[in-house]
């Protein structure tokens, strides 16, 4: 990039199964106020923001038309994103390198307690060919998990460990949901929601919000002692209809991330990525999204999942803060991973911290079978 | 003479529920409208304006406001108003309101501006300036809905 943008704060809610102590403006002010009062700045230095958020979700139409005040838009620039919070940084970097702008905030929150999971999610299908079947999210992650199993040997168990060992790092990660811990027997027992994902395969039911402050590389050094760099981002989108493609293999993943790592300068992604943070909603996702982000060849994701390289200590440590599984919302998945991401380049991830982290990825997706997936890499120097 | 082309529509009229928190400020005024027959709002303690609705934020001042509450005056002057002549949509349970409706912004003494239904249904004696009172739910047990504790406001004569 020509010009770099930095990301100078981040602020995260604790996530939790029901914030009905707050709506959306109180719930999104939380992770706000820290950002601005971490740079000294005040909503009238925020030039644009970038929100995120799903309207079905939300309960109402236009779901940015609630919060424009805390994101200090009142006669300001606002774009909302509808997508996967990661896409918002996205935005928002772009507005800055356009030249528009150069103090952008991004606010991300979702409260799933709110709505009928399966109903909001059966409305993100086409209504003719698929939503008569009464699909959701979860009855077709399944089909994708049955399908990668079945054509790469992906077993139960190197799936529920996924599991158990993001459930474990939740237990360092002070915004974490269920920090509680589980066993292998704890999955592979826990109820069958849709074949092959049982309960505890897939996340609880969030609230909760993440916000971040960026800034142009002049600014960014201003506002912050240690901006972290944005290196490379992409994101691609995929075919609609399950059946056009190979759900086995993550394509659009593929090609985001192999944007996003050019655009880094990054040839060899499992050797120059210190620290990664990728959304898993079920656990069969973590092994599958592993080589669609190149990270090992098709079918070695199980073998990966199970393999020490992606423990805490490992050559990859995967999801420190435990990612997504231990419950985060899912239009604030992306924007998470990105303020994790932040923070283990910032060395301000605590009893998480990897060691001497220089180079994260950041993942998001949106919908249906990771139809859209978006890859962030992030450097601290 | 050619045939008209069919179209066909698929009716899909599928509810589906949703459970809104109102959270701490907004939930004030769902108390107070309960338990006190009182709309209140929130102070910025910058330009000192009410907040209709209470906020966490003012906009204008772009700064937190903060638990200082004043109760909103009941009676105000009509300064726009508009005759709903198409049934409306009940928000909560999705029925059809019978019409007319008409609905208008008063300006309360302390300089708030209510929006609310108006209870004249007379289109001539709708006026711009006219003066209203809010008509509040005096059963407590079918109070509860915030805002819609008082279901209109009254012309009045002063």
């Amino acid at each position: 990039m020509a010009e770099r943008v930095g990301i100078v704060a981040v602020a995260q809610t604790k996530y939790h199964p029901n914030r009905c102590d707050v709506n959306e403006e109180e719930l999104s002010w939380e992770a706000i106020k820290p950002v601005l009062e971490e740079t000294g700045l005040s909503l009238w230095d925020i030039e644009s923001a970038v929100t995120c958020s799903q309207d079905f979700w939300e309960g109402r139409t236009i779901s940015n038309m609630n919060i424009q005040h805390v994101v200090g838009a009142h006669l300001q620039h606002e774009d909302k994103v509808c997508e996967d919070g990661l896409n918002a940084v996205y935005v928002a970097m772009a507005q800055i390198l356009s030249g528009h702008y150069d103090v952008v905030l991004v606010e991300s929150h979702m409260k799933e307690s709110q709505g009928e999971k399966s109903a909001i999610e059966n409305a993100a299908f086409d209504p003719a060919m698929l939503r008569v079947l009464g699909l959701d999210y979860t009855s077709s992650a399944a089909m994708q998990a049955k399908r990668y199993m079945y054509k790469y040997g992906i077993t139960a168990e190197q799936l529920a460990k996924v599991a158990v060992r993001n459930h474990a790092n939740a237990k360092n990660n002070p915004f974490a949901q269920d920090a509680k811990g589980i066993t292998l027997e704890d999955v592979l027992g826990s109820k069958m929601v849709s074949s092959p994902i049982r309960a505890l395969d897939t996340k609880p039911i969030s609230d909760g919000a993440c916000a971040m402050i960026l800034a142009n590389e002049k600014t960014a050094k201003k506002l912050s002692k240690n901006p972290i760099w944005i290196m490379g981002v992409s994101n691609c989108y995929e075919t609609h209809y399950l059946g056009d493609r190979e759900l086995a293999d993550c394509d659009a993943l593929a090609k985001a991330a192999q944007k996003a790592y050019k655009m880094a300068g990054i040839k060899n992604a499992l050797r120059e990525i210190d620290v990664a943070e990728i959304t898993t909603e079920y656990s069969y996702q973590e092994a599958l999204w592993l080589e669609g982000l190149g990270l090992c060849a098709k079918g070695e994701g199980g073998r990966m999942v199970e393999s020490k390289a992606v423990s805490m200590g490992g050559k990859l440590p995967l999801n420190p803060s435990g990612g997504v599984l231990p419950g985060v919302p899912n239009g604030v998945a992306g924007a998470s991973r990105v303020a994790e991401a932040v923070l283990q380049l910032r060395g301000e991830a605590g009893e998480r911290q990897v060691k001497g982290a220089k180079t994260a990825l950041a993942h998001g997706y949106t919908g249906i079978c990771g139809q859209h997936q978006a890859v962030m890499v992030l450097g601290n120097s | 003479m050619a045939k008209e082309p069919e179209y066909i529509i698929v009716n899909i009229d599928t509810p589906r529920k949703y459970n809104w928190s109102t959270g701490k400020y907004l939930g004030h005024v769902y108390a107070e409208a309960k338990e006190n027959k009182k709309l209140v709002g929130n102070k910025c303690p910058k330009c000192k304006a009410i907040m209709w609705g209470p906020t966490i934020v003012c906009p204008k001042c772009k700064v937190e406001t903060g638990w200082e509450w004043e109760e909103l005056p009941e009676t105000g002057t009509v300064t726009q108003y508009t005759y709903l002549v198409f049934p409306l949509w009940d928000p909560h349970y999705g029925e059809r309101w019978a019409n007319p409706h008409p609905s208008g912004t008063i300006l309360l003494e302390n300089g708030v501006y209510q929006r609310h239904f108006l209870e004249e249904t007379d289109p001539e004696k709708l006026k711009v300036g006219m003066r209203v009172q809010a008509v509040w739910k005096e059963d407590y047990d079918e109070r509860g809905l915030g805002m819609q504790d008082v279901p209109y406001y009254r012309t009045i004569e002063e």
